[in-house]
């Protein structure tokens, strides 16, 4: 079973993502409201994959992803993007971001990109 | 939610008794029948209202049906019991001579109420069922509760 | 989790949102030249779209939409924070309010926006019409599985030369699912994953217009490439999204002789995929806010749970005060020091639960900064607003119904109290009033005060008032204190606004405030000096559901009256008892205390033992702000913590009683309500 850490400042989107993962059979290692407390939560718990938001407080998703890259370049990190974050998107998967989902998010679409990024 | 069902199939009732009638009220509304215990007076509402009860750590206002109906009074005794009742959430109670039976009645035997049933105003009545030799008077919940304007005392 | 699990913490999260873009925009409003908090705005607008869009609340997504694409223009100094700009954007959050209201109310969050999408659209230079990001023209595309690239000739120079090379050139027909949103990004993955086995050499459509999402769903590239062709269908497949994927060898053999142009300019060309250009686009938006969630230590309740644990633990109360009365009585050392022990365990559990249900009062207070705003643009008047002791805690039961009150005294202070701009000025005071409202402990209360800098209360026009009105008699004001005056401000059919404007007098005058607090244990004074302000004070009590209480008898009915309205208890002598204006009254303390008479006040049934054989009368002094009345009890039986209990719906409005609550021996207690008894 592959353990996943969420990470969203929206405590109703880290709900949504952990509904849709915890259906699926995932477990949930934790989640993390930004940033800071996703790198220092990736490092702690090693989590098979991420779901990270982008626009966070204190520490935007993609620095976070920066960050966890930098330490563990295997980390698999999917973004959470809404729509209009295209160039964001961009920087997010040069930096690493093996995949991302859109808001809204639909179960399938999820459950897709994380299947591709662990198969 | 329960309770608000108009069912025109079978209606489930508990029968009770008040001086030498019996009368029904749909099941739904019933959340437990309670022997008589200790009710604190309310001063300044109306006589019908025999005060508030503790059941079960809940303040709980009891009605005397008898007053409610203008029938006259009598002791309260071993067979008293208190129909308590959940309307949209509050709990209420009925003082009744006594009840203890369940019943199925199927809605076509429910007939208009003749104008009045052992003193019981019409208004109160939702209607009469017939049943094995039996004569019950449903009861019209809403308008019971509809309080009076004769306040005791005041 | 439910649907409906899920919607209450939208609702939540939504109403903290909109509090923070609240709050945000009037800080904006004094600070235009702070673009951090427009990032901080931005980032609130852009979740609420994120979570209406999931919620498929489509209004609130497409308000929020264009409120994000207006605060973007403000952020990359496109555009001036101007009072207009300001104005629409509150606009929108208005109707963003009332989305989300309506959704708690359990509507779909429908509602009309077109008017101020219009507005925000004309902020942003469109044309009304024009629809958002979305409206990717489709350029003409390949039906599915019939590959036909065309190659001009330096093309077919380089796919010839690198074939010579031993490489393999494919044509590949990519399509996305229909459904893909962030369409761009999508072809920079695939794009990236072609890139890591070889070199793309041609895209249709080119590279600048995939950028520009100017493809419906299928774009072709041509690869070179020493990888399998099954293999680079699943490494492409790998993408999300990707709806198929068509692989065609490229037959170059008939250009096989021209063989002159260099590869390097291949792979010149290849490097110009999509999107590296965007590199340098906008970086990261939100600064580190001050603020910050606090997120990590907290977990959210529902308020339910909350209140459920409450009446649990009241039950536990009760129990508590049967379990002590029994084991006094039975007077077993080990049975005494466990209930002992239990009494003081739950004394701390009480504390806890009791302070789980506080809330700052904030939550009443964070909607009054955007009120006065708009309050003060009505009448035209400038007024500054000073929060000070937010964080402050009252009992949520307190607290859901002070925010009507406190916004009829702020409007009142308004309206009433700050002078317009050249009256203030004329008399040498400062353009702009203050209004000041405070929030602050002091022993069992909360003190809320509303202070103003304005005209104050004209004392002589109250009077005036008061006694055109009937509110009291000549003989009443000699005995009245200044404060006392202003007080009949709050009398029953008062109302000193000289002209009727939107704001007050639309009859609900300030006696509902008064008895609104009232009803909640509070007590509501008035100070004011003329020409300088006026001070509005409310008295709290810090908690409503477990209160103390001195318990009375009257007859065999027992009643319970609330500690914090009593001064002292007392017992007089009979003879020491006056009549004044057919009111029974003591001299108690050199002051005339009227005395209340319990038992006839609750008409309660006559002892059947005798009781004139005592010469004395048990009396509780309670008070009201400065009236004083003395109860008359026959007993006092001592003071109790007690659980407080509504009597319901159904017995709604019983004149002198606020509740009843449990005692220990089962019996139900009615608690009497003083303020009642004190005219």
């Amino acid at each position: 079973m592959a353990s996943v850490l969420i990470v969203d400042d929206a405590s109703f989107m880290r709900m949504m993502i952990k509904d849709i993962l915890e259906k699926n059979d995932f477990d949930i290692a934790g989640e993390a409201a930004n940033g800071q407390e996703a790198v220092e939560l990736y490092n702690e718990l090693q989590p098979d994959l991420v779901t990270m938001d982008i626009t966070m407080p204190e520490k935007d998703g993609i620095e976070a992803l920066k960050e966890i890259k930098s330490s563990s370049p295997g980390a698999n990190i999917i973004m959470c993007s809404a729509m209009g974050q295209q160039a964001m998107v961009i920087d997010a998967i040069q930096a690493g971001a093996k995949d991302f989902i859109v808001k809204p998010f639909q179960a399938d679409r999820v459950m897709d990109a994380i299947n591709k990024v662990l198969g | 939610m329960a309770g608000s069902s108009n069912d025109e199939k079978d209606l489930k009732v508990i029968i009770f008794q008040l001086k030498d009638e019996e009368y029904a009220i749909e099941v739904d509304f019933i959340q437990s029948i309670e022997r008589m215990q200790p009710v604190t007076r309310i001063p300044g509402v109306e006589a019908y209202i025999n005060g508030v009860m503790n059941l079960r750590g809940v303040i709980t206002p009891v009605i005397d049906l008898r007053k409610r109906f203008g029938i006259e009074s009598k002791e309260f005794d071993e067979a008293t019991r208190i129909l308590v009742l959940n309307k949209e959430g509050n709990e209420l109670g009925f003082i009744v001579d006594g009840a203890n039976d369940v019943m199925d009645i199927p809605a076509s035997k429910i007939e208009p109420t003749p104008e009045v049933v052992g003193g019981v105003a019409e208004e109160y009545l939702r209607g009469v069922v017939k049943l094995e030799n039996r004569l019950f008077t449903l009861l019209h919940l809403d308008k019971i509760l509809q309080k009076q304007e004769d306040k005791a005392g005041a | 989790m439910s649907q409906s699990e899920y919607l209450e913490v939208f609702i939540d999260e939504s109403q903290e949102h909109l509090q923070a873009i609240n709050d945000n925009l009037l800080q904006l409003e004094k600070e235009p030249g702070d673009l951090s908090i427009v990032g901080e705005i931005f980032r609130s607008a852009h979740t609420l779209k994120g979570m209406g869009a999931t919620m498929g609340f489509e209004d609130l997504a497409h308000l929020t939409h264009n409120m994000e694409n207006v605060l973007d223009l403000i952020r990359n100094d496109q555009l001036e924070v101007t009072s207009h700009v300001m104005d629409i954007v509150f606009e929108a959050v208005d109707d963003l309010e009332e989305i989300i209201v309506d959704i708690s109310n359990g509507g779909d969050g429908k509602q009309d926006v077109d008017a101020v999408v219009k507005h925000l659209e004309t902020l942003q230079g469109l044309e009304p019409a024009a629809s958002g990001e979305e409206a990717a023209t489709a350029e003409a595309v390949q039906p599915a599985n019939t590959i036909n690239e065309n190659y001009d000739e330096y093309e077919w120079t380089v796919l010839t030369q690198s074939q010579e090379q031993g490489y393999q050139a494919y044509q590949i027909q990519i399509s996305l699912d229909e459904k893909t949103m962030l369409k761009a990004a999508r072809v920079y993955m695939v794009f990236e994953v072609l890139e890591q086995i070889g070199d793309v050499i041609k895209s249709t459509p080119p590279a600048d217009e995939l950028e520009e999402e100017k493809f419906d769903f299928t774009f072709v590239v041509t690869l070179l490439t020493t990888t399998e062709a099954d293999e680079i269908k699943q490494r492409i497949l790998k993408v999300s999204e990707i709806s198929s994927v068509y692989i065609k060898t490229v037959n170059i053999d008939p250009y096989k002789e021209n063989t002159t142009k260099e590869k390097n300019q291949v792979e010149e060309k290849a490097n110009s995929s999509p999107a590296k250009k965007q590199e340098k686009r906008k970086k990261k938006e939100s600064s580190p806010g001050k603020k910050g969630t606090e997120l990590n230590k907290t977990i959210r309740v529902n308020i339910d749970r909350l209140d459920v644990l409450m009446n649990l633990f009241e039950e536990l109360v009760i129990d508590r005060g049967r379990l002590e009365q029994i084991s006094s009585e039975l007077n077993n050392t080990e049975l005494n020091e466990t209930v002992e022990r239990m009494s003081r365990i739950s004394g701390d559990l009480q504390e806890i639960i009791l302070n789980m249900r506080m809330m700052p009062v904030d939550q009443v207070f964070n909607r009054f900064p955007r009120m006065v705003r708009s309050l003060s643009k009505e009448l035209g008047k400038k007024v500054n607003l000073e929060i000070i002791g937010a964080e402050t805690e009252l009992d949520r039961t307190i607290i859901d119904e002070i925010g009507d009150p406190l916004v009829h005294l702020i409007r009142n202070s308004i309206d009433h109290g700050i002078e317009h701009p050249d009256v203030r000025k004329s008399s040498g005071k400062s353009e702009e009033g203050t209004v000041e409202l405070r929030a602050y402990h002091s022993g069992n209360h909360v003190f809320i005060e509303i202070e103003d800098d304005g005209a104050g209360i004209n004392k002589e026009k109250v009077i005036n008032k008061a006694l055109e009105n009937g509110v009291v008699t000549e003989e009443d004001l000699e005995k009245m204190t200044d404060q006392q005056m202003y007080g009949l401000l709050f009398a029953s059919g008062f109302s000193t606004a000289e002209e009727v404007t939107d704001v007050s007098g639309r009859g609900v005058g300030l006696d509902v405030v008064r008895s609104t607090f009232e009803s909640l244990g509070g007590v509501v004074t008035v100070d004011s000096e003329l020409g300088k302000g006026s001070l509005f004070s409310i008295q709290l009590p810090l908690t409503l559901s477990i209160i103390d209480v001195m318990l009375v008898e009257v007859a065999e009915e027992k009643y319970a009256v609330p500690l914090t309205a009593i001064i002292e208890t007392a017992i007089v002598n009979k003879k020491e008892v006056y009549s004044a204006h057919n009111q029974k009254v003591i001299d108690f303390r050199g002051k005339v205390v009227p005395l209340v008479f319990l038992h006839e006040i609750f008409q309660v049934p006559a002892k059947d033992k005798d009781e004139t054989d005592n010469d004395f009368y048990s009396l509780v002094i309670i008070n009201k702000g400065e009236k004083v009345a003395g109860l008359v009890v026959d007993s006092l039986i001592g003071q109790h913590d007690i659980v407080l209990k509504s009597l319901g719906n159904y017995l709604s409005d019983v004149f002198a009683i606020s509740g009843a609550t449990i005692l220990g021996d089962g019996q139900v207690a009615l608690i009497v309500d003083t303020n009642a008894l004190i005219k």
